[in-house]
């Protein structure tokens, strides 16, 4: 039976998926990489986005001072776990963290005294960044603050793109981001024109803040080249970020020209918050320091003001969906796939119907995606229901998803105008033979055969009137 | 979600750690422990953004500076145990200066701990309050998991003999353990096995280890402790092969090969009694005879000059076959 809730991913270890920072780490040139890990805040961040296994493997390896032999560490693996551990061998080296001359295993002596300086401590690398003076004269802002202030930014990205081409005028984000909303592909237009959502950018939508805040940060990464930015900086600030104290202030001062350059660009995603643009101190946002942490969800994802923290939305078995919200972020994303009947002070009701969910499914969102948003946001007292969802419900919205998949298409040819019962029979036996039949209608004489069986039945039907004519 | 929860509880009597500093082959005294020690927490820390940790210290008795109403009460001191740290809860009261070259987690557990270590720390011959901590940590489990799945465990990293006074409370103790599903993992560190803790880690699922090497305590500690148990059906981690199940005696509170339970509450002791000391049952006669008769001549020597007193308190039974069953 399909079920949404099997998406406990490190509970034991097996279906750990890959951080998409990852990917883009091993494409990168070990020169770069080992430039990466001489910041200790970098090897920590990094280390936390690997899967259970792969840290764990990291961690035996990094107090020893020589390298151990491939059949050592391989007896540290139980046998099924072989398959795991080969496959973190593999991404620990494409990384270039794990040196694998000569049958010996070790870590890269960078990232090892890299890692090690951020256990103990000590160093003067400053990689966790310089905290700033308290000063009387420029009091720092709250945790509430900015929290209000990362929420802020950050909704007004999603409201921007989820209601673009409603015909609302919500408030536009600033052009770095529209930028690179339409650079990554979630959203199409030029210049002159509005831009438009797309596809893709439906699916952002939906996904859990966490994972869509790395989407764009990894969008932004890809531009740095074109920028002539050094990546090797630009990963390092937003690592740098990652390992942060949330409610302080830190100096600008040993930044580099780069790094100064993405404050501007930060402040506008709400991960940095600054008094003034010119500012000589920044304090990071939670939506920053919680970068390597892999769940927990941002401020950003309750209602501005009122509203339980974790979920809203509760769904019952008549497709009737109760969203106990007063965000308009949140109502819009909803609008997506359900029917809204009413709205109150914090309520918005509405019900799922096959047309709600067929409009959601042509703007490219899937089934899954649906399911999985009303699982990430279920009310508190869904939870208590085991399946989390009615059943009927997901089985449907699956159902109406597969409706859209009910004609396939297939290239071929049409065999007809034969001339007796007998040449379409001999000619179709032939065709069945060789199993490239897709249809056949007798009474009609004609049948319609794959396009890789066409060169046999032509050649066929070719040898029969040849043999036949004289 | 999968965030794991890792409460360490310290054996820290200066006593121990005095003959373990100063063992022939290979040394560890406290500082170069605890700098091991701060390296390991670190690295549970470093694993996850959502790791929670604690760490509780068991100390001998301290003796009152300040003078007490009670004249004797400073002659008299009690062990104690206290929390060093906690990650839900920091010490808020004076935080320390962020470090440009350290991460702030790490930088602020650090320093509470050892200034915490420093505040307390004072030399005494008294066996250190080992249960205690054990206790303040499961209590602590108790109030941070309730209703939210942190896969939690204890770690006991101990230095000192087997108490065996405290048997009954460490089996208390590792009775809730499991029943709140704690792993309990133990390393004794110094000194001859403890019984009482690897039957603390068998019951729990948890790892015993002892240490060899001391000079690789981090090593050790890393690869057989920092493993979440979800990750250790994947790695072969160190498990014991052997374990030694005695119990101790509810009478001499010492380590029995061979005991007698009563069978009304199950009460352990090292020979056979009348009278169960715990429920009150009286047992026949003729069961006693037999069960003396049986004994081996030593302890036959040391059970003697104890006699059958009968108490004349007489409680109706409440089972008509009392019987002093052999263990």
């Amino acid at each position: 039976m399909p079920s949404a809730q099997n998406t406990d991913t490190d509970n034991d270890g097996k279906q750990h998926v890959q951080h998409i920072i990852i990917p883009f780490l091993q494409s990168q040139s070990q020169n770069t990489l080992t430039r990466l890990y001489q910041r200790p805040s970098s090897c920590l961040s990094i280390f936390r986005l690997l899967s259970p296994l792969e840290r764990q493997l990291v961690m035996n390896l990094l107090w020893l001072e020589s390298a151990i032999s491939a059949n050592t560490m391989h007896a540290w693996v139980t046998r099924e776990g072989r398959k795991l551990y080969d496959e973190a061998l593999v991404t620990l080296s494409r990384l270039h963290i794990l040196l694998t001359a000569t049958g010996k295993l070790a870590l890269n002596p960078t990232f090892k005294a890299g890692f090690r300086q951020a256990i103990t401590g000590g160093g003067s690398t400053g990689s966790f960044g310089i905290p700033a003076e308290q000063s009387d004269k420029h009091p720092g802002i709250d945790i509430e603050g900015l929290d209000a202030y990362a929420l802020e930014r950050w909704e007004t990205i999603l409201h921007f793109m989820v209601s673009s081409g409603t015909g609302q005028q919500p408030t536009r984000p600033s052009s770095g981001v529209l930028f690179l909303l339409q650079r990554s592909g979630l959203m199409s237009g030029s210049q002159n024109m509005a831009p438009q959502i797309t596809s893709a950018g439906f699916q952002f939508l939906l996904q859990p803040p966490h994972d869509q805040l790395w989407d764009l940060l990894l969008q932004y990464l890809r531009l740095t080249e074109e920028r002539a930015m050094d990546l090797v900086e630009v990963l390092g600030f937003i690592f740098m970020l990652a390992t942060m104290e949330l409610g302080r202030e830190y100096s600008i001062e040993n930044l580099g020209v780069h790094q100064k350059a993405m404050l501007e660009d930060l402040r506008d995603y709400g991960l940095i918050w600054q008094r003034r643009p010119s500012s000589k101190r920044f304090s990071p946002t939670r939506l920053s320091t919680t970068l390597t942490s892999s769940s927990p969800p941002l401020p950003t994802s309750s209602g501005t003001n009122s509203g339980p923290q974790e979920g809203f939305i509760i769904l019952e078995t008549n497709y009737r969906v109760y969203a106990y919200t007063d965000n308009p972020l949140q109502t819009a994303v909803l609008n997506l796939f359900v029917t809204l009947k009413y709205r109150f002070p914090n309520l918005v009701v509405g019900s799922i119907t096959r047309d709600s969910v067929k409009k959601a499914l042509m703007n490219g969102i899937s089934a899954d995606q649906i399911i999985s948003y009303l699982v990430t946001h279920a009310h508190p007292q869904m939870r208590k229901n085991n399946p989390l969802l009615p059943v009927t419900v997901q089985d449907q919205i699956r159902l109406w998803e597969l409706e859209r998949n009910r004609l396939k298409s297939r290239e071929g040819y049409l065999y007809t105008n034969f001339a007796s019962q007998a040449d379409y029979e001999f000619v179709l036996n032939y065709a069945k033979e060789l199993d490239i039949v897709l249809w056949e209608s007798p009474a009609k004489r004609c049948f319609f055969g794959s396009i890789e069986g066409h060169a046999n039945i032509k050649g066929f039907i070719e040898r029969r009137t040849m043999g036949a004519g004289p | 979600m999968d965030c794991s929860h890792l409460s360490v509880v310290l054996d820290l009597s200066p006593a121990h750690w005095q003959i373990c500093a100063q063992h022939p082959q290979s040394p560890l005294d406290l500082s170069d422990f605890l700098s091991q020690l701060l390296a390991f927490l670190n690295a549970h820390i470093a694993l996850k953004h959502e790791n929670s940790l604690a760490v509780f210290a068991a100390f001998p008795g301290k003796r009152s500076i300040v003078p007490t109403l009670r004249p004797y009460a400073c002659s008299h001191p009690v062990s104690h145990s206290v929390m060093l740290y906690s990650s839900t809860d920091p010490p808020g009261d004076h935080p320390p200066q962020v470090d440009p070259n350290s991460y702030p987690p790490f930088k602020l557990l650090d320093s509470a701990v050892l200034s915490r270590i420093h505040d307390e720390l004072d030399d005494s011959e008294e066996p250190s309050a080992l249960v205690g901590a054990l206790t303040k940590a499961l209590c602590y489990i108790n109030r941070l998991s309730l209703g939210q799945n942190t896969d939690p465990r204890i770690l006991i990293l101990s230095v000192s003999p087997d108490l065996s006074t405290s048997y009954i409370p460490i089996m208390n103790s590792i009775f809730s353990a499991q029943k709140l599903k704690i792993t309990v993992d133990a390393c004794q560190i110094f000194g001859p096995d403890t019984v009482f803790l690897q039957q603390a880690a068998h019951l729990t699922g948890g790892a015993y280890l002892y240490l060899e090497r001391r000079e690789a305590l981090l090593q050790y500690l890393i690869m057989a402790f920092l493993p979440s148990p979800s990750i250790r059906k994947v790695l072969a981690v160190p498990t014991q092969d052997k374990i030694d199940f005695r119990a101790a005696c509810f009478c001499h509170k010492n380590i029995v090969d061979i005991g007698y339970v009563c069978s009304v509450c199950l009460s352990i002791f090292c020979q056979p009694l009348p009278v169960c000391s715990t429920c009150r049952t009286k047992f026949p006669i003729k069961t006693i005879m037999r069960l003396r008769s049986s004994l081996p001549p030593s302890d036959l020597a040391s059970a003697a000059p104890s006699p059958p007193t009968m108490p004349l308190q007489t409680r109706p039974s409440q089972n008509g076959t009392q019987n002093g069953s052999k263990h």
